[in-house]
């Protein structure tokens, strides 16, 4: 067993104390013995750029050009790359680039468009100029098709331009073309969930499901086309893959195996991972979907073995267990194709604690999950926790410090993740940056859980 | 009761025997008691209403007996639905809890056609999807302490809600005290129960 060494910051009273890239530690009553605490989070430079309002060529595109202004300013804004500048003086609107005087207006980077007809058919061409004002020079231009204002892939092509933005500035690509899939209370319901989805800006939240019934966990194909998710409507906890073109789902495992919870995909898309629960022998199995095969056993034995998500290239999968003890579910990661599973969450005998919900980010080797290492007492105020599965020192970096945080999701940037969060003034989806700790709310005053994030949508035509 | 049919037949059969008659000669001594029709009559009555007698009280005893083992059916339901209670993270079956099960062992010895289903609950705290493997972990556990006893695990089945299925409101222990359950469902034999 790993020993541990936390760096994050779990009973920091205050997140501004350590956010200028210190490294603070402190322990409280509850805490590991010999466990360091603190946050630590990158002091970097957060440039200013300013969106132009559009040049227009087709008479009273007036509207439609503020408002794909307006929903790029906003992404580059929730992208937390950029200090956006969103008044602009009178005298910038209109005419040429004048470097000199965006330099004056303390902006690194300017972006304009031209918003032109599309031969092609009732969308729009959008030209975009990034400028970079501190070298005075046009640093990247590109054309983007924006399909009809109100079809259903509108916005995703608008967020699609933000993230190329995003692209030429930092090598990063954002995550605005995407959604999240949640399972939640439906509207003026008392009991049961349904699968929502909302776009990664909380636009557009609208329901896929109507099972009258419990579905839980629900997680995106790495296509983006296919969710799978457990539910409840036979009865028992199996598992269904809905499919986002048709709106038809179909159960993905064939019945005789046990209950089935926490599905995921591995990174091929033909294979799912999950947990039997309820039968025996239960544990976590692999299904070939695309064949309809090969049920596998991976992990097994009388304690519980939940929640696996596969690393990006397939090769491990991380997973909670329950073999320390009931009350002391722990994160631990294994090799898929065989090996033994070493312990990521931070543990010591008799000290408590309880790790849930681990997910595997879809690009790099970080791994978040929820919970907490204070005692029973204080149970059901868990963190967002982020572990380095590469970095072996186990340190840990805590997201969250206020409330109940529970269920997080990586967003395909692997940087932003998504999560339920309980707060005094209610519950709702949160999302965090975890170069900056800056928290939104993505939809509030819901019941909703499992959040899970969806790889970059545009251009797959998805509907919306 | 009496037969007023039988009644009416047996006044007309003495007037019709008193309108035969010829005109008076000297008169008898008058009559000192029933006739041996009437007394036929009146036996023939006599039995038919105790026979009914008979029939009613049997009917009321059999409705007093049907009344009992529909109240046993319903205290036997009531002992074999009764929630057992757990405490937080914890899949143990509690003292209080295994008084409950083993009233329950009780019955399903006597009524092997009894099926049932155990629907494990867990409180809010805890993350949702580990909350649906401890509530599962609940009902196994209910289950592993009858079968444990000699029945046959075949007539039981398990399913878990986690938290999504709260029995009582409110983030307080007395609200989570109640969802920490395993509830019953009875799925097969309802029937036989109090026979």
């Amino acid at each position: 067993m790993r020993r541990s060494t936390i760096l994050a910051g779990v009973f920091l009273p205050a997140l501004s104390a350590v956010a200028a890239g210190g490294l603070a530690a402190q322990e409280e009553e509850g805490t590991i013995p010999g466990v360091e605490l603190g946050i630590v989070l990158e002091n970097r430079y957060v440039p200013p750029i300013a969106v132009h309002p559009f040049t227009l060529s087709i008479a009273g595109d007036d509207a439609l050009g503020r408002e794909i202004e307006l929903i790029i300013a906003r992404d580059l804004d929730l992208s937390d790359r950029f200090l956006v500048r969103d008044t602009l003086p009178a005298e910038f609107a209109g005419g040429g680039v004048q470097y000199a005087l965006w330099e004056q207006f303390e902006v690194d980077w300017l972006l304009t468009g031209t918003l032109e007809g599309d031969t092609a058919g009732d969308g729009r061409i959008l030209a975009v100029e990034l400028h970079d004002v501190v070298y005075g020079s046009l640093h990247e231009r590109e054309r983007f098709r924006v399909p009809e204002r109100g079809s259903a892939s509108f916005r995703m092509a608008v967020h699609a331009v933000s993230d190329a933005v995003v692209g030429w500035v930092t090598g990063e690509r954002g995550a605005a073309a995407t959604r999240i899939v949640l399972a939640m209370r439906a509207f003026g319901e008392e009991r049961g969930k349904e699968l929502y989805v909302v776009d990664s800006d909380g636009e557009n939240l609208r329901r896929l499901t109507w099972d009258q019934s419990i579905v839980a966990s629900p997680v995106w194909s790495p296509d983006g086309k296919r969710i799978a998710y457990t539910s409840w409507k036979s009865g028992v906890p199996r598992i269904y893959e809905f499919d986002l073109e048709t709106g038809r789902d179909r159960a993905l495992i064939p019945d005789g195996h046990g209950h089935q919870l926490t599905p995921s995909y591995h990174p091929d898309g033909h294979t799912i991972i999950f947990s039997v629960i309820g039968a025996e022998p239960k544990g976590i199995f692999t299904f070939n979907i695309r064949d309809g095969c090969c049920l596998t056993r991976l992990e097994g034995g009388p304690h519980q073995n939940l929640s696996p998500g596969y690393s990006p290239d397939g090769s491990s999968f991380s997973f909670l267990s329950s073999r320390l003890g009931t009350a002391t579910p722990q994160i631990y990661v294994r090799p898929a194709r065989g090996g033994s599973a070493e312990l990521l969450s931070p543990y010591r005998f008799g000290a408590g604690g309880y790790f849930a919900d681990p997910d595997w980010s879809p690009g790099s080797s970080k791994v978040a999950f929820a919970g907490g290492i204070k005692g029973r007492r204080q149970a059901n105020r868990y963190n967002i926790l982020v572990a380095d599965v590469a970095k072996g020192d186990n340190r840990l970096v805590q997201l969250t410090r206020e409330g109940n945080n529970e269920d997080p999701s990586w967003a395909p940037d692997d940087r932003h993740i998504v999560f339920k969060g309980q707060r005094t003034y209610g519950t709702g989806v949160f999302i965090v940056d975890t170069a900056t700790g800056r928290t939104r709310l993505l939809v509030g005053n819901v019941l909703a859980e499992d959040p899970d994030w969806s790889p970059l949508l545009a251009g797959n035509g998805v509907g919306g | 009761m009496f037969n007023p049919r039988l009644v009416l037949t047996a006044f007309v059969a003495v007037f019709i025997a008193a309108a035969c008659r010829p005109e008076p000669p000297p008169p008898p001594p008058a009559p000192t008691g029933p006739t041996p029709e009437e007394l036929e009559a009146k036996r023939i009555a006599d039995s038919i209403a105790s026979a009914e007698a008979e029939a009613l009280r049997l009917a009321a005893e059999k409705a007093r007996l049907d009344r009992e083992r529909m109240e046993r059916a319903r205290q036997l339901r009531a002992t074999l639905e009764e929630m057992v209670f757990f405490d937080y993270d914890e899949a143990n079956i509690r003292t209080d809890a295994r008084s409950r099960l083993e009233a329950k062992l009780e019955i399903l010895r006597d009524y092997p056609s009894v099926l049932m289903r155990m629907e494990g609950h867990a409180d809010e705290r805890g993350t949702s999807e580990y909350n649906v493997a401890l509530g599962n972990e609940r009902a196994e556990s209910v289950i592993l302490f009858l079968t444990g006893y000699g029945l046959d695990g075949v007539r039981f089945e398990s399913v878990s809600y986690g938290e999504e299925s709260p029995i009582a409101s409110g983030s307080n222990e007395a609200a989570w005290a109640q969802n920490r359950r395993v509830e019953f469902v009875i799925t097969g034999g309802a029937g036989d129960l109090g026979r």
